[in-house]
């Protein structure tokens, strides 16, 4: 049985009726138990639309893709922004900014474990690290900074009390900011008096600072 | 649930960041985003598309997605624009293989040929082997309006008709659909 109001019962479900049909088929669906079961079809349909699940391909197709990164344009300078092999890395100023601002969104993370801990805790040394807002003044340069060394430390110690998943989003959080540290750190290397670079770099390992603090004073507290 | 919003905020950072590093040339920042989205990905292509093209156009999107990251501005998140440009590659696909006839149902009869008979479950076929046998035109619109979100007029836009030829197979769709709803 097909009548006029079925072809439109899926306009109902989307709220796509104006008032006047809305109601003339709301009459209809009281006398019309056709309708009225398609209807309550219908809805499970966009429900279990809603819930279909992603399924990882049979293969994996990375290889395929990795063959076909050729040299990426960059918008701004028209060269190429693909990182060659075996070559010295470089950074272009809006390259830079994009990292900053993804660093940015961490401090997102950083802002929130600063609401879940404790107000008055401080890391295990102050040497090298800087509040936030505060000038850094250190050569980042210069060497390894001790306060990210005594944080991981305490880290790494403290880690068993939390959960392996925890761990692992921790370390790979972690893991890529140390990628933009050490490719920052390249970059200077070939133009040490960069103020942007060295800016750069004291930003990132301030939020590292930042990040690590954090993490251990939520572990204190857990 | 604290643990879990540290969870989403460092993935959310994690994937923010290997998309600044991909942007300015790291392959292996890129691996990451692909491993985190490639299910998405080839799962919109495999719903989208028939099964004998679907890792080619996967790996076609991440091709194109690499190439275009440069211009990627981070107003969306790395995983939304993504998203846009696989549909993107998907529907230009389409053009170019020329998929005309047959796009669109015109009445029941398709419908019925491509679906099964309720009354027979152990025959029937599950929601998403039913789905992939809807004629193209009316499993696009399923897909993208039901699955994926969009309006009908964005889908009106990006298949080339009206709304209301959206409107209409999307309905058609749902129709045949529900007689492969779980029990």
């Amino acid at each position: 049985m097909n009548d006029l109001w079925t072809n439109r019962l899926s306009e109902y479900i989307d709220g796509e009726l104006d008032n006047t049909e809305r109601a003339a088929l709301e009459a209809h669906l009281a006398t019309c138990g056709h309708c009225y079961a398609t209807l309550a079809d219908l809805r499970q349909v966009v429900a279990r639309a809603k819930t279909l699940e992603d399924r990882e391909p049979a293969k994996d197709l990375w290889a395929g893709i990795r063959a076909g990164l050729t040299p990426a344009r960059s918008a701004v300078t028209g060269r190429p922004a693909v990182r060659p092999s075996g070559r010295r890395f470089s950074f272009s100023v809006p390259q830079l900014l994009a990292a900053s601002i993804a660093l940015v969104l961490l401090s997102g993370g950083s802002a929130w474990l600063a609401l879940q801990s404790n107000p008055t805790a401080t890391p295990t040394s102050s040497k090298g690290s800087a509040a936030p807002g505060t000038e850094i003044e250190i050569n980042w340069t210069s060497g390894p900074d001790m306060a990210v060394a005594e944080l991981q430390d305490a880290l790494t110690r403290n880690e068993s009390r939390l959960d392996t998943a925890t761990v692992r989003s921790v370390r790979q959080a972690l893991a890529t900011i140390d990628r933009a540290i050490a490719e920052a750190r390249i970059a200077l290397e070939s133009d040490p008096g960069n103020t942007y670079l060295n800016l750069h770099l004291a930003d990132t390992m301030r939020r590292k600072v930042e990040l690590l603090r954090r993490i251990n004073a939520l572990v204190a507290e857990s | 649930m604290p643990r879990q919003v540290l969870e989403d905020t460092l993935t959310a950072d994690s994937i923010a960041a290997d998309t600044a590093l991909a942007a300015s040339g790291d392959a292996s920042a890129f691996e990451r985003l692909y491993r985190t989205h490639v299910a998405r990905v080839h799962t919109l292509v495999r719903r989208m598309l028939d099964a004998d093209e679907v890792d080619d156009v996967t790996q076609d999107v991440f091709i194109r997605a690499w190439q275009k990251l440069a211009t990627f501005r981070g107003e969306s998140a790395f995983g939304t624009w993504l998203h846009r440009l696989a549909v993107n590659v998907v529907l230009a696909r389409r053009k170019n293989v020329g998929i005309e006839r047959g796009r669109f149902i015109t009445e029941d009869a398709p419908l019925e040929k491509a679906t099964g008979k309720r009354e027979t479950p152990e025959l029937s076929l599950d929601f998403e082997e039913a789905l992939g046998q809807l004629p193209e035109g009316a499993r696009q619109v399923f897909v993208l309006h039901d699955v994926e979100g969009y309006r009908h007029e964005e889908i009106a836009r990006m298949l080339g008709i009206v709304p209301g030829t959206s409107k209409s197979q999307l309905h058609h769709a749902r129709m045949a659909l529900r007689r492969h709803l779980e029990q």
